[in-house]
């Protein structure tokens, strides 16, 4: 009997269990927006686990909630002991916009102070800031881009700063072409009593998405698209430790 | 005592008022106000006209020109018009409503700003009557027509994921035979765009367009990245293809122009720089006790810059925030308080946040999430200029329901997205415009209009793409009413008092 508990809990969401720093959360709920003032983007999102009844601050994903649809939360659980927005802080986290409508819900700041807007690390500079040349030599090389659920839209201050990023070395190593692969996460999973699993044409999409903003920002260079599905997750480090955020990408991958 | 210090603050009114009468072309001075294609006048260096707010002033780098033979000046087309007819230096580079009424009262509806394929309701209206011009004459609206389905953006053939029908069409042009998306076209109407400044409208500062989620399309003439900024609904990214576009619809030009005449109207465009250069509520210049407002900080500067991290937007009136006694003494107490409340618009501009909403383009597909808490600035973010460094499309509602006005005399249309819903109008949208959508053919770009330059302000009401802000304040009392946004009176007024200084 006691064995069976024990499986049982190993089989429960980790967000059902006491919650430990590192730990991942994810759920499907409705976000909510607490109008927090410390001024520009400082207002917080919040969303609550539906297993546990426990409500978490998911403001600091790079693709925030849309408060008349329900989100994919995706996050670990922060060391951070401050709470600026009245919540438990999941941090690395990502928010995907579901189609599912939700009720609009905002709270007052209550207190709450909310994040001073910094400039997030994955910023890219103005074009009249020239990009250092990187170093050689040169060789195969792939840079990873990421999406939100379902979607094929590069991400501002993230998809646009290891875009670029990966087109000053490219410029500087010349490879002979790009080949593009886009994945989808198609195989279905239950989260939040609901099964969700991207479209197979969404990894389609994403390489065709990358590819065409490879085409205008070097032009001349042979772009190919590729595209799987049923994508597993990968250990590259800008998916931040978000398992489901690495099988939601495109690869760059340049051939010589 | 009293009666001296009196007198010395009455001076730089008197001055003032001196300065308005020597501008050139004052309201009455129609002949010298209105340039009217092939009259070969010779455009000075610098130019200033009066407006109810002060004196604009424009400058052509390289200038005076000489307008005679120049194809921005000539009527190249069938119907008469130039260039020049529908941006005129005393309106900034654009046309205001007044202006047009004012050539209606001058020619009896003659003048060829009234043509009838655009300067018109409707073609097939009676062309002579008044009323058939009202949208012109009350909003300064021109009608644009569009092809539909939508064939092209810079080249590229698109289909679009929305349909498109006629729920209200109150001037002909959207069913009468040969009109309408049935025919192969949809007509809306909209201001005209200042051509001036433009270095700043061309400059690109980031290699992506967030609101589209690519990198910026490439102009297909010089390969270089395209800022997106030119056009209501971005239909042009360049000069070329806008002044190709415009050639052909609006002066109604059967050939070509020519790569000479390109080149002219380019190089002529790129020169010239408008705004407003002097105020009587504010004593005088623009460019004074530290300000510098004024055309020539806009033709001596850099253009693309990003406010937020380098030279803040509208910091050219900060100065006005810390006026010396001295300075101080030579003006009168009202003109003191205009330029602190110019000084304190900037700020209010920049600083007061309010939670944005239901916006395409600032709170979709991009990720600041809906809502979010931001200021004027957040879009208006170029130095300088006030428009926005990345491709500018942004939908505020002015054009859609629910948020637009109730405009019966314009056509109403009825968008059914076939695929992903609007982010935040639904599968069904009822507008005026669908703007942006027009060009790229997707239904998440409904209502989408590329924000502009904000020079020039005081020269060219009536405001927003539709007109629907008959004058400044009008434009912040729809930003009021559209965000619910809490601005004070005080706060309003200094909002009104900044943009009539730009």
């Amino acid at each position: 009997m006691r064995s069976l508990i024990t499986l049982a809990a190993l089989a429960l969401p980790l967000s059902a269990q006491a919650a430990e720093t590192g730990d991942l959360v994810r759920f499907v709920s409705c976000p909510v927006y607490r109008d927090a003032d410390s001024g520009k983007k400082s207002g917080c999102w919040l969303a609550t686990d539906p297993a546990t009844g426990r409500r978490w601050d998911v403001s600091q994903s790079p693709y925030k909630p849309n408060w008349d649809f329900a989100v994919l939360v995706e996050g670990r659980v922060s060391a951070a002991s401050a709470d600026p927005c009245g919540a438990p802080v999941l941090d690395p986290v990502r928010t995907s916009i579901l189609p599912d409508p939700c009720t609009r819900h905002m709270l007052p700041a209550e207190g709450y102070k909310g994040r001073k807007f910094v400039l997030p690390p994955r910023n890219i500079q103005p074009l009249s800031v020239a990009r250092p040349v990187p170093p050689g030599p040169y060789a195969e090389r792939v840079f990873t881009t990421y999406f939100e659920f379902d979607r094929d839209f590069l991400v501002y201050q993230y998809d646009d700063f290891i875009i670029d990023n990966a087109a000053t070395w490219i410029r500087a190593a010349k490879p002979k072409k790009l080949v593009v692969t886009g994945f989808a996460a198609t195989e279905p999973e239950t989260v939040s009593g609901r099964t969700l699993a991207e479209r197979p044409e969404i990894a389609r999409d994403r390489a065709e998405a990358i590819a065409e903003t490879l085409r205008r920002l070097l032009p001349g260079l042979p772009v190919e698209t590729k595209w799987e599905v049923g994508a597993k997750p990968t250990g590259d480090p800008d998916a931040d430790t978000i398992p489901g955020q690495s099988q939601r990408r495109a690869e760059i991958r340049a051939v010589f | 005592m009293r009666v001296t210090n009196r007198i010395k603050r009455s001076l730089p009114l008197a001055g003032a008022a001196l300065a308005l009468v020597l501008a050139v072309g004052a309201r009455g001075d129609a002949p010298d106000r209105w340039w009217s294609p092939g009259e070969g006048r010779v455009l000075p260096a610098s130019l200033d006209y009066t407006n109810e707010h002060g004196a604009l002033r424009t400058l052509v780098v390289g200038g005076p020109l000489k307008t005679r033979g120049h194809p921005f000046f000539e009527p190249l087309g069938a119907n008469g018009r130039a260039c020049v007819t529908c941006h005129q230096p005393a309106d900034a580079m654009s046309l205001s409503a007044r202006t047009a009424q004012e050539r209606w009262e001058a020619t009896g509806g003659k003048d060829p700003l009234f043509a009838a394929i655009d300067g018109s309701n409707c073609p097939i209206l009676p062309q002579g009557e008044k009323a058939s011009h009202s949208l012109l004459l009350e909003r300064g609206l021109f009608r644009v027509q569009r092809p539909w389905p939508v064939r092209a953006f810079n080249g590229q053939p698109v289909t679009p994921d929305f349909t498109i029908e006629v729920v209200r069409d109150p001037n002909g042009c959207n069913s009468a035979p040969g009109y309408g998306p049935g025919a192969g076209n949809v007509s809306v109407y909209r201001r005209v765009r200042p051509v001036a400044n433009m270095k700043y409208l061309l400059a690109v500062g980031f290699p992506f367009d967030p609101k589209q989620g690519y990198a910026l399309p490439l102009d297909p003439d010089d390969g270089k990245p395209q800022s997106g900024n030119l056009m209501a609904d971005n239909r042009a990214g360049n000069l070329r293809l806008q002044m190709e576009d415009a050639s052909s619809v609006h002066l109604e030009f059967a050939r070509a122009l020519t790569p000479a005449q390109i080149k002219r109207i380019r190089d002529f465009e790129l020169s010239i720089y408008t705004a407003q250069q002097s105020s009587p509520a504010a004593g005088g210049g623009l460019d004074t006790m530290g300000a510098t407002g004024g055309p020539a900080k806009l033709r001596d500067s850099q253009p693309g810059a990003l406010g937020s991290i380098g030279t803040p937007v509208w910091s050219e009136f900060a100065a006005w925030d810390r006026i010396s006694a001295e300075d101080a003494a030579k003006l009168t107490p009202q003109q003191l308080a205009f330029r602190q409340s110019v000084a304190r618009g900037a700020r209010v501009f920049r600083d007061r946040t309010f939670l944005i909403t239901d916006s395409a383009g600032i709170n979709s597909r991009m990720g600041f999430g809906n809502p979010v808490r931001n200021s004027c600035v957040f879009c208006h973010n170029m130095t300088q200029m006030g428009n926005d460094v990345a491709p500018g499309q942004v939908d505020l509602g002015t054009t859609t329901q629910p948020f637009a006005d109730p405009w019966d005399d314009l056509p109403l249309f009825r968008i059914t997205c076939l695929n992903q819903p609007h982010p935040h109008y639904g599968k069904i949208i009822l507008t005026y415009d669908p703007g942006f959508a027009l060009t790229s053919g997707k239904c998440a770009d409904v209502g989408k209009i590329t924000l502009q330059s904000m020079r020039g302000l005081s020269a060219r009401a009536p405001y927003f793409s539709n007109g629907l802000a008959k004058d400044l304040r009008g434009v912040v009392d729809y930003y009021e009413r559209r965000y619910k946004i809490g601005y004070t009176e005080q706060e309003k007024q200094d909002l009104v008092n900044l943009m009539s200084v730009l």
